[in-house]
């Protein structure tokens, strides 16, 4: 059915996207491929006496695995719901688009920044039990303070409700950030079609 | 923001074009599967002959597979009868609805679009 000639070229292609798909669960990689390989195949199928430059040409059509992936993980990114995202998803997507160019940079910066924030307002909720004189809302000479060493005079602001407003403000934080990126990621990509 | 826009003036118009293509490509392959379930490359020869939407033609499939997630699609594998299976795709009640009211939408916006660019094409005025 197939040329000689045909096959390694299609495995090449197809190692090449599980490589650049590795970050992704098995079983979605899986079944991507697997119909991907339908395509290729049926296409092949149209010209049986297809050889290389045959076989050439439709991984060409295809778009190159990296192309491909990309794409996916951002189409992945804009369907799932905020809330199932996970920050370090969108950490490593955007991790790997700064090292494409200025633009994915800036989108890893806003991400990084974000997630920084929500995490410091939950590491705050965590030390309140621990260092109920240091940590709290203070707006004094210092400008607006959550935490201080030494400890400062006076109750903070608000302070029997400091935990769940850490948690409910880093919660917001988290998800605010995961919607900036998608929004962004919805720029960036029609940038990228451009290839 | 203001770091994604520094493009050039020819990057800003083919940015539009291909935002423009990514737009309706969603709803050309919402429309491709009104008469009948599709696989894949069948879809994609629906639209070659009606239009020159699609780039790389392995972009089509995470599309489906986000369609699909937003419960506009449904899919299965098929056993053809010679050769190998391939993985089929239908609208669902919900893609049904969403392809109508987007195809309505299409037509009062390409008409007024088409009527605002009216002078423009006929090279009249100034």
């Amino acid at each position: 059915m197939l040329n000689t000639a045909c096959n390694p070229m299609i495995e090449d292609y197809f190692s090449e996207l599980e490589r650049k798909m590795s970050d992704l669960p098995a079983p979605d990689r899986k079944e991507f491929a697997r119909e991907l390989r339908a395509h290729v195949l049926d296409r092949l199928e149209q010209n049986a006496a297809a050889g290389a430059d045959e076989c050439r040409a439709v991984l060409k059509a295809l778009g190159t695995p990296e192309e491909i992936a990309r794409q996916y993980r951002v189409e992945r990114i804009m369907t799932r719901s905020a809330w199932r995202i996970s920050p370090l998803s969108i950490l490593r997507t955007t991790l790997r688009w700064s090292l494409t160019g200025f633009q994915g940079f800036a989108v890893f910066m806003v991400a990084l920044v974000g997630y920084l924030v929500a995490l410091s307002f939950y590491i705050s909720a965590l030390l309140k039990p621990f260092f109920p004189q240091n940590v709290g809302f203070r707006a004094g000479e210092q400008g607006f303070t959550i935490a201080a060493w030494p400890a400062p005079h006076g109750v903070a602001m608000l302070d029997a409700y400091f935990i769940p407003i850490c948690i409910v403000v880093g919660y917001l934080f988290m998800l605010g950030t995961t919607l900036l990126i998608r929004l962004l990621v919805r720029r960036v990509k029609s940038l990228k079609q451009r290839i | 923001m203001v770091l994604l826009r520094n493009s050039t003036k020819a990057e800003a118009s083919e940015k539009w074009e291909a935002q423009l293509r990514k737009g309706c490509l969603e709803l050309a392959i919402l429309a491709s599967l009104w008469e009948k379930r599709l696989y894949g490359l069948e879809i994609l020869r629906v639209l070659e002959e009606n239009s020159n939407l699609v780039l790389a033609e392995g972009t089509i499939y995470p599309i489906l597979g986000r369609l699909k997630e937003e419960g506009l699609l449904q899919s299965e594998w098929v056993e053809a009868d010679a050769g190998h299976p391939r993985k089929y795709y239908w609208l669902t009640a919900t893609g049904r609805q969403k392809v109508i009211s987007m195809g309505h939408f299409w037509n009062s916006f390409a008409a007024n679009l088409n009527q605002l660019l009216k002078p423009v094409l006929n090279g009249k005025g100034k």
